[in-house]
């Protein structure tokens, strides 16, 4: 799929979610979505195969996220499904975060965590990141337990990594 | 009878039993001197001519004998230098031999001395390349069974407060990194 394509469904579902004034929550929870879909792949599998019928793939995605998502949400998702662009997903919400980060003046900075963070770590963790960086910053938080212990913080093109992996793919590679 | 006695003149006689009369003594020498002046007029030439022939066939046979001898000497002195130079010709070739040996053996030594420098140097690249691969095999078979053990081990060793403390010491650190 080409980058206009994208941008051009990430602009869409953008604006149907300011429009229906959940913007934060969906772009935050199709991100959560977006990093699911990269470290599953028979979810990523289910969702762009083609010979699963539209309707069931559509099914799918409401059985998963229904109840634990908004409504916008889950509709959003399911009209991306729905028109055969399952396998850009996680492309077109990583415009949409990004785009919804331009439109409050910040800069999104994905942060990759062992354990889940509470809302007072996010906010000092935040503050810390725009510190460093100078920007303001669009905190999203993924639980990765691949990082094993710590943080790793990406904010643009700056990597921050805090963590017990990259510490011990360093031992490895010394050894 | 004694020998004097048999030659002592018998008394009776008129002359000496051994020598002849004086008449026969003179008749026997004109005799003699008439025989020989025959022989020396008739039969000397041919004595001569004889004794001449026979001086020059002696005069030959010493000539043929001289020039056998010198012939001879001449083939010694050509045997005798044919043996000098064979001589010569052999302290030649031995000399040349000995040459081209000690040149072959002087040859033989400075190789085989390059070929067994070759021979150290390679045996002793090769036992560093063993030794360093297999430290290098050591090592990488020690961090794979230390990455396994780790990754085996650790995420059960990181509870929760430790999870939080990374947290905390990465929030502190990034704080202050401006």
């Amino acid at each position: 799929m080409s980058d206009n394509r994208i941008e051009g469904y990430a602009r869409a579902l953008f604006e149907i979610a300011r429009a229906e004034g959940s913007l934060d929550e969906v772009e935050d929870e199709l991100f959560r979505l977006a990093r699911t879909l990269e470290s599953n792949d028979a979810l990523r599998n289910a969702l762009t195969d083609e010979k699963i019928p539209v309707a069931r793939r559509q099914g799918i995605v409401e059985d998963l996220l229904g109840g634990k998502v908004t409504g916008t949400s889950v509709q959003l998702v399911s009209m991306v499904v729905g028109s055969g662009r399952g396998r850009d997903l996680p492309a077109i919400i990583d415009k949409l975060v990004k785009r919804a980060s331009s439109a409050k003046q910040l800069e999104v900075a994905q942060v990759r965590s062992a354990v889940a963070l509470t809302a007072d770590q996010q906010t000092r963790l935040a503050a810390a990141l725009a510190n460093a960086t100078g920007k303001e910053v669009n905190l999203k938080v993924v639980v990765d337990p691949s990082v094993i212990g710590g943080i790793v913080a990406t904010v643009g093109d700056t990597v921050i990594d805090g963590s017990i992996r990259t510490r011990l793919d360093n031992v490895k590679s010394r050894l | 009878m004694s020998l004097f006695s048999i030659l002592a003149a018998d008394p009776a006689e008129t002359h000496h039993w051994l020598f002849p009369e004086t008449a026969e003594i003179i008749y026997g020498g004109i005799a003699s001197v008439l025989v020989i002046g025959a022989l020396v007029k008739f039969a000397g030439p041919q004595f001569t001519k004889f004794l001449n022939a026979r001086t020059e066939r002696i005069q030959k046979e010493l000539d043929a004998s001289a020039n056998d001898l010198s012939a001879a000497q001449t083939d010694a002195d050509g045997i005798r230098q044919a043996l000098g130079d064979i001589a010569g010709e052999r302290a030649r070739l031995l000399a040349e031999a000995n040459t081209q040996a000690a040149v072959v053996l002087a040859d033989g030594r400075a190789r085989l001395t390059v070929e067994i420098a070759e021979l150290e140097a390679r045996a002793t690249a090769d036992i560093k390349t063993a030794a360093a691969r297999g430290s290098d095999e050591l090592r990488a078979e020690i961090g794979r069974v230390a990455a396994i053990a780790v990754d085996a081990v650790l995420p059960t060793v990181l509870d929760g407060a430790t999870q939080q403390t990374l947290v905390e010491n990465f929030i502190s650190k990034v704080g202050a990194s401006r």
